[in-house]
């Protein structure tokens, strides 16, 4: 009774602590899950944010005006150094002025003493620092603009500095920046004149002069092409030898004197390369002279020809980094890139020509200036009404505008120059007034067309696709192209597909409803493990234990993709022949045996074939066969046609004879019936050997050969044994899933269909395939994404060789092995960097599509199959 | 339709274009399972061909039958399983074998000289032309027998300080005789890789005894103390100086920070130098004092030396303390070869790798793939567990749900190495970035989390599979029934208390299975892991006795990533294959034995849970 009345009274009310964990574990759970959800998919997120740069090209991030006091003539050059502190410039009269680049303020400098002499021509480097002086006595002297720097500690600093801009002070003579960890640097110039070469013969003077200076170790190469008054032309190589001794330098001049251009040519340009291998004279108008200079011996006069149309003339004629990309600007405003490349059906001697490859939007008034890059294809051009333009040579891009053409200036001089590391421009006007723009290009070379079209690069002979992201030198041309890895990718995935679709499609039918149940239920979940096999475990038994065996057993591995099916088939004929109580006897497990002894039988018998079979179709070797080296085509041709005309010869005869034969075929008993099957197939297949033979033959009297595009020079790792490895991490998902496709069909249509009296056979393929095909579609699909996105299998065994290739006795590169292998060394927010991102997103966007097409699919089946 | 006197006849010969029309014969004697089988008895000769032709029975229509198609999917199962057997066989046959001892062979070579050494392969081979013409007559006609195939075996002969290799091939035409001399002893060096030759003799600090003369006993006593000197030594160097040198290191690091916040004229930082400065004399004289005992074990250890002579009678004087292990190859008995075979499996899994990971053990890459799988599961169980939850038992189920599903369901098929991009550009470089900036803004320039790590390693793996673990863990809450929960709520239980008490222990061998699979999917990965912090060789493990004990910022050895390495980068690749073959067969069976612990764990909690209940 107490116990009824206590129990009674307790109270309803719901304890706080209840209520507490109740709250506290719904905004948990809630903004916890949501949390989750959404980092994961901020991972895609990322991923753009991290590409996107690649496509914004540059951007002026400051600009800074000032006048300059600068005496004096002619400007001829300008220079800045590498952080962009001090600015300098050349005049006529061998004057230097420098000033400070942030604020204009002046600096003491020294000057070139000419002695007085006329300058009729001048060459500026690329490297902006080494110079050349062409006179009027036909002599040339070398000089050099160095900027010094020097780290210091605060407390060597000097007193009385002047404060010239935040953080920048100078005593006059130097600049001292603050920079990051306490430090100070220290940037000062310092000029060098040498003394004067005689260059031209007649003692005329120099019209143009062109100036290349190679490092080579520690001993400098200087390449001069030079052109007097009289027209004769100079070619020279000038290395001075340090003596280790007297200290003193020595001049070893290697000079070649050029055939005389035609009178009247008015001769405005000068180039030559470091090797000076070609020496080009431009003449106003647009006609290039191109003597071919190799070795300094026999110098002739290779070629003529016009680079920009007539009445446009040549403005600017330069070189970019690495002298394979010639810039031609016109008095049009056009700017083009020319190409020395060889075509033998060139009219030139030496079988060279200049061809035009990259042409860039013009700009609207003539081209007057410009300056290249040291480090990257990156250059500016200067038109004559003031408008500034930066591009990529690659990209064929305007990466930036710097001033927009059509402000008519007077005060232009068209003089222009790129700061070292293309994060600065400099324009002078004149009279002296100075502009300098702050840039940020951190992407110049990418483009869409860049990544995914066609490119002509340097020193090809026409647009390809390539891939070679980092090179020796900065000169190299950094080729990004990302559709030779597509491929790989979709070569590797298709190779491994056409090995694993077969399979696994056929074993998950056989699985499902032809294994004994017990031993179903043993085989799948030993299949279903294999799938978590790690892939790089099977790149590693691909590449070092199954690719030197492939090698050596090429046509034995060929011949079992021929032996083990139609072995299969002929015992499939051969079981027939067995009396049906047997045979009924033996169904189950038995069979599956004997099927299995069939297919080690057929691997046996094509490893000890493969050699007899290698001298009868391939000429005794096939790899040499592959190379051309020997053998005709027809019996590849005959492997290949045999599936086709298999196909064709079985329908064909079936329509012929099919029914009649049928008929005939029921008014025996079993044992003869079976015969006269076995010999209608054995009929077929002697029928497939003779068509697939006379197609062959056809097709290698038309002259078409396999060789050198679908199958072609072999290598160890392949696509083949790729396709094959790769099939082996793609099987168990597909068998797997689709294994559960077909079991998930109701057994209620199963029973249906048998008690109409259909065979097992009958219903597989007319019931249950079909009510499971989008549930089948579907596991393919998902073994697909995995095959795409695999990884460890293809670093290892494919080779990683970034081709266009179709062979498949070649070796690929796919997007993602090349994540693998090239990320680790890219630099942080680097170009690489961001376009392997971009890499791993095409990779994504790849998968993605395929995993929603299987999922939707998947759904589709699901909805279907609850239907029924 | 026209009438026609045959129709039954023709009827089912149209039908077939489209499908076959089984028709069942009167007389059939299969069940409704079962392939319809010709009732071979009955079928007798009484039956008159009319007879036949009306009753169109199926026993020989073979195409019903489909007997090549059924033999042609049976045979692709055949297919898949022998190259599944193929597969575990090579695997499990050489991680099994490469430990046991190998007799070794002296191969007498008819262009004079001798190789002796360890059969490691023999293979058929085509000789080229060149080499067929220098060939004598009665070899070139026995090889153009075998249709210009011959046999060559490949020879582990070791002594690479010797002749710069460490296998040698010999073509079987050019052997003369092979013999097993009981005096060829295998040496496991330090360095070098194996000697393989005979005693010569041995200088026990001054004592010197001749290699015939020398006791067994001796030598192995010898050993023992050489080993124990070597583990000294090592013991020394390595982890007290190196304690010490950690300790110095961090101590200037401190003394930067105290420059850092404070300045370098502050009072602070003149008292944390004056305190560094007395704190590094103290370490550096302990650090003297260590290493003076060092050398001095080592300069004793320098005068027991044993001289070793090769097949072909070069010498080579080794320090004792160099040499790992040795036998007599050709005398053991079984017991001995046990004893070898169980050392050298006791080495592998204790030691650290020598000799570019080619030799020695894996240690560091078992212990390195241990942590980052236990981190992986720490990370991605709750994270998982709690989406599901939200996904299952919290959001409204709609049309949003539904895509967020479809797109969790995507993101278990997107491709590791997408996951290790990302790892690298979000965890190592923008979380890890900020972090060094933040925590640890002494050490820079040098990335501390900035770079691959341990951490973010296990983070982007989680990230990875944490689909797998959403994926399960919403199934097994599907599948408990709405009737539980709803009889919960009944009896006045809140929300988290159903969840709490009824769903989760029901949805738990589910979400352990995918757990568990995750671990295992996770513990096989490797080429996210090769942007996100694992190296071929990590000097120091995530775990030690050095404050706080536990680093997650260091980089880490993994045994997938130990695969690839050995077997792609390493000097010669013949000579890392038995290890590669034993690490990849460590690698098979922790995957797998995480697979069968999710099978076993989940047919346990099933038991559990479902066992009486229902």
């Amino acid at each position: 009774m107490q116990q009824t009345e206590s129990q009674y009274k307790r109270p309803k009310e719901t304890r706080r602590s209840v209520l507490i964990a109740d709250k506290v574990a719904d905004k948990t759970i809630t903004i916890g899950g949501a949390l989750v959800i959404a980092a994961v998919l901020g991972m895609m997120v990322f991923l753009v944010l991290k590409v996107v740069p690649l496509f914004e090209g540059g951007a002026v991030q400051s600009h800074r005006e000032y006048s300059l006091e600068m005496p004096g003539s002619r400007t001829l050059a300008l220079a800045i150094d590498d952080l962009k502190t001090i600015a300098v410039r050349v005049s006529e009269d061998g004057r230097i002025t420098a000033w400070h680049v942030d604020s204009g303020s002046p600096l003491e400098s020294p000057r070139f003493d000419l002695q007085g002499k006329q300058v009729t021509a001048f060459s500026q480097c690329i490297d902006q620092r080494h110079m050349a002086f062409g006179f009027f006595d036909g002599s040339v002297r070398f000089a050099s603009v160095q900027f010094k720097t020097e780290i210091l500690t605060p407390e060597g600093l000097p007193a009385g500095l002047k404060e010239l801009s935040a953080g920048d002070k100078s005593d006059g003579r130097a600049i001292y920046s603050i920079i990051p960890g306490n430090q100070v640097r220290k940037t000062w110039i310092e000029v060098e004149l040498e003394e004067p070469i005689q260059a031209s013969a007649s003692n005329s003077p120099i019209i143009a002069l062109d100036y290349r200076l190679k490092h080579f170790g520690e001993r400098p190469s200087k390449t001069l092409a030079a052109i007097d008054r009289q027209l004769v032309g100079v070619a020279m190589r000038v290395e001075s030898k340090l003596n280790l001794f007297t200290r003193k330098t020595t001049l070893a001049v290697d000079k070649a004197e050029l055939p005389a251009l035609p009178a009247g040519t008015a001769v405005t340009h000068a180039l030559v390369d470091e090797g000076a291998n070609s020496v080009y004279f431009v003449d106003k108008s647009g006609t290039v002279y191109r003597f071919n200079t190799r070795g300094l011996e026999e110098p002739f006069l290779a070629e003529v020809l016009r680079v920009t149309p007539s009445g446009v003339d040549v403005n600017v004629f330069s070189f970019l980094v690495g002298e394979s990309s010639i810039v031609v600007g016109g008095s049009d405003g056009s700017v083009n890139i020319f190409f020395l490349l060889n075509r033998p059906d060139a009219a030139a001697q030496d079988s060279l020509t200049l061809v035009k490859t990259r042409t860039f939007a013009p700009q609207p008034a003539a081209i007057v200036g410009f300056s290249p890059s040291e480090q990257s294809k990156t250059f500016a051009t200067l038109d004559a009404s003031g408008g500034i333009r930066v591009r990529h040579a690659t990209s064929e891009r305007t990466l930036v505008s710097v001033r927009e053409s059509g402000m008519p200036r007077s005060d232009l001089a068209g003089m222009i120059v790129l700061a070292p590391r293309v994060d600065g421009l400099l324009a002078l006007g004149n009279p002296i007034t100075a502009d300098f723009w702050g840039l940020s290009i951190p992407h110049p070379e990418t483009s869409l067309r860049t990544l995914f079209g066609k490119v002509w690069y340097e020193g090809y002979p026409e647009p390809t696709y390539t891939w070679q992201s980092t090179g020796a030198t900065e000169a190299f041309e950094p080729k990004i192209s990302l559709v030779p890895l597509i491929f790989g990718t979709l070569k590797a995935t298709f190779y491994s597909l056409l090995f694993a679709i077969p399979v696994a499609l056929l074993a998950a039918i056989y699985t499902s409803e032809f294994l004994d149940p017990d031993l179903r239920g043993k085989i799948k979940p030993a299949i279903e493990v294999m799938a978590s096999i790690p892939s790089v475990v099977l790149g590693f038994v691909a590449a070092l234990v199954l690719a030197p065996v492939v090698e050596t057993w090429i046509a034995a591995v060929l011949l079992v993709f021929v032996v083990v099916p139609m072995s299969l088939v002929l015992a499939a004929y051969l079981w027939q022949l067995v009396p049906p109580p047997i045979a009924l006897r033996m169904e189950g497990i038995p069979k599956f045996l004997f099927m299995l002894s069939v297919v080690c039988l057929a691997m046996f018998t094509a490893y000890h074939v493969g050699p007899v079979f290698e001298d009868l179709f391939f000429d005794g070797n096939f790899k040499a066969w592959l190379n051309r080296d020997r053998g005709a085509a027809a019996p590849f041709w005959f492997l290949a046609l045999l599936p086709v005309s298999a196909v064709a010869v079985s329908t064909g005869l079936s329509r012929l004879f099919g029914q009649r034969f049928n008929r005939y075929i029921r008014t025996l008993q079993p044992f003869p019936a079976a015969l006269a099957d076995l010999g209608r197939w054995l009929a077929v297949a002697g029928g497939t050997l003779a068509a697939s033979y006379i197609m062959a033959l056809v097709l290698q009297g038309i002259g078409i050969d396999p060789r050198s595009s679908v199958v072609g020079t072999y290598v160890q790792r392949n696509t083949l044994v790729v396709g094959f490895a790769m099939g082996f991490a793609v099987i168990p998902i597909i068998y797997t899933l689709a294994d559960d496709a077909l079991n998930s069909v109701p057994d209620h249509l199963r029973s249906a269909s048998l008690g109409c009296g259909a065979t097992i056979w009958q219903t597989t393929i007319w019931v249950i395939l079909p009510t499971a095909i989008s549930g089948v579609f579907s596991a393919v699909m998902i073994g697909m994404g995995r095959a795409v996105g695999e990884t460890m299998i293809l670093v290892m065994s494919a080779g990683n060789t970034p081709l266009l290739d179709l062979n498949i006795f070649n070796g690929l590169r796919a997007l993602s092995a090349n994540i693998a292998v090239e990320l680790p060394e890219a630099p942080k927010d680097d170009t690489l960097y961001r376009v392997l991102f971009l890499t791993g997103l095409v990779l994504f966007a790849m998968t993605f599509v395929i995993n929603t097409i299987a999922e939707m699919v998947r759904l589709h089946f699901r909805k279907r199959s609850m239907q029924l | 339709m026209k009438s026609d006197p045959h129709r039954a006849v023709t009827l089912p010969l149209l039908l077939k274009k489209e499908e076959p029309a089984p028709v069942l014969p009167t007389d059939h004697t299969g069940q409704d399972a079962g392939p319809v089988v010709p009732p071979a008895e009955s079928v007798g000769k009484e039956l008159s061909r009319m007879q036949i032709e009306r009753r169109r029975s199926t026993a020989w229509d073979f195409r019903a039958r489909g007997e090549p198609f059924v033999w042609g999917l049976g045979g692709a199962l055949a297919v898949g399983i022998i190259m599944i057997l193929g597969f575990i066989a090579l695997v499990v046959y050489n991680g099994i074998m490469t430990f046991y001892p190998q007799p070794l062979e002296v191969v007498s070579l008819r262009g004079g000289g001798t190789v002796a050494g360890e059969l490691a392969r023999v293979e058929s081979f085509r000789p080229g032309p060149d080499i067929l013409q220098q060939l004598p007559e009665d070899i070139r006609a026995r090889i153009g027998n075998d249709k210009g195939f011959a046999r060559r075996f490949l020879y582990r002969t070791g002594n690479y300080d010797l002749y710069n290799e460490d296998f040698r091939w010999v073509p079987e035409y050019d052997v003369v005789k092979r013999s097993t001399p009981k005096e060829l002893y295998f040496f496991e060096r330090l360095e070098w890789g194996p000697f393989i030759g005979t005693i010569k003799s041995i200088d026990l600090k001054d004592v010197v005894v001749d290699g015939a003369a020398l006791k067994t006993g001796t030598l192995n006593e010898a050993m023992d103390q050489a080993a124990a000197r070597r583990s000294r030594i090592r013991q020394l160097e390595r982890n007290e100086m190196g304690k010490i040198n950690h300790y110095l290191e961090r101590g200037r690091l401190a003394l930067k920070k105290v420059e850092m916040t404070h300045g370098e004229h502050s009072p602070q930082y003149r008292q944390a130098q004056r305190e560094y400065r007395e704190a590094a004399a103290k370490l550096e004289a302990q650090h003297a004092e260590l290493s003076k005992e060092a050398q001095l074990i080592k300069d004793q250890d320098s005068k027991f030396t044993v001289t070793l002579a090769d097949v072909e009678g070069k010498e080579k004087t080794l320090k004792l303390s160099e040499i790992v292990r040795f036998y007599p190859a050709n005398s053991l008995t079984f017991t001995d070869k046990l004893r070898i075979y169980f050392s050298r499996w006791w080495e592998f899994l204790s030691q650290e790798p020598r000799e570019a990971n080619t030799e020695g053990g894996v240690m560091p890459a078992i212990f390195g793939t241990f942590c980052m799988t236990v981190l992986l599961a720490l990370a991605v169980a709750p994270f998982g567990v709690v989406a599901a939850l939200y996904l299952r038992e919290y959001a409204k189920q709609g049309k949003l749900v539904s895509l967020v599903r479809v797109c969790v369901n995507n993101l278990a098929g997107v491709p590791s190495i997408v996951y290790g991009v990302f790892g690298l550009g979000f965890f190592a470089y923008v979380l890890g970035g900020s972090i060094d900036a933040l925590l640890f803004p002494e050490r820079l320039p040098n990335p501390t989390y900035g770079t691959g790590g341990l951490l973010w390693a296990s983070l982007t793996l989680a990230l990875l599979t944490v689909p797998v673990v959403i994926v399960a863990t919403e199934e097994a809450l599907a599948a408990v029934p709405q009737s539980m929960r709803e009889g919960s709520l009944a009896c006045g239980a809140s929300k988290w208390q159903t969840i709490k008490y009824i769903v989760l222990p029901r949805a738990m061998p589910g979400i352990m299975t995918g757990l568990i699979l995750a671990m295992a999917r996770g513990a096989g990965e490797v080429a996210p892991l090769m942007l996100v912090g694992v190296v071929k060789l990590a000097p120091e493990l995530p775990i030690d006795s050095i404050f706080p004990y536990i680093h997650l910022e260091r980089s880490f050895m993994h045994l997938g990533f130990h695969i690839y390495d050995v077997g792609f980068q390493s000097r010669n690749s013949e000579a890392a294959r038995p290890m590669v073959y034993v690490t990849t067969f460590l690698l098979i069976s922790l995957v797998f034995a995480l697979n069968a612990a999710s099978i076993m764990i989940r047919n346990r909690l099933k038991k559990k849970f479902f066992g009486g209940h229902f």
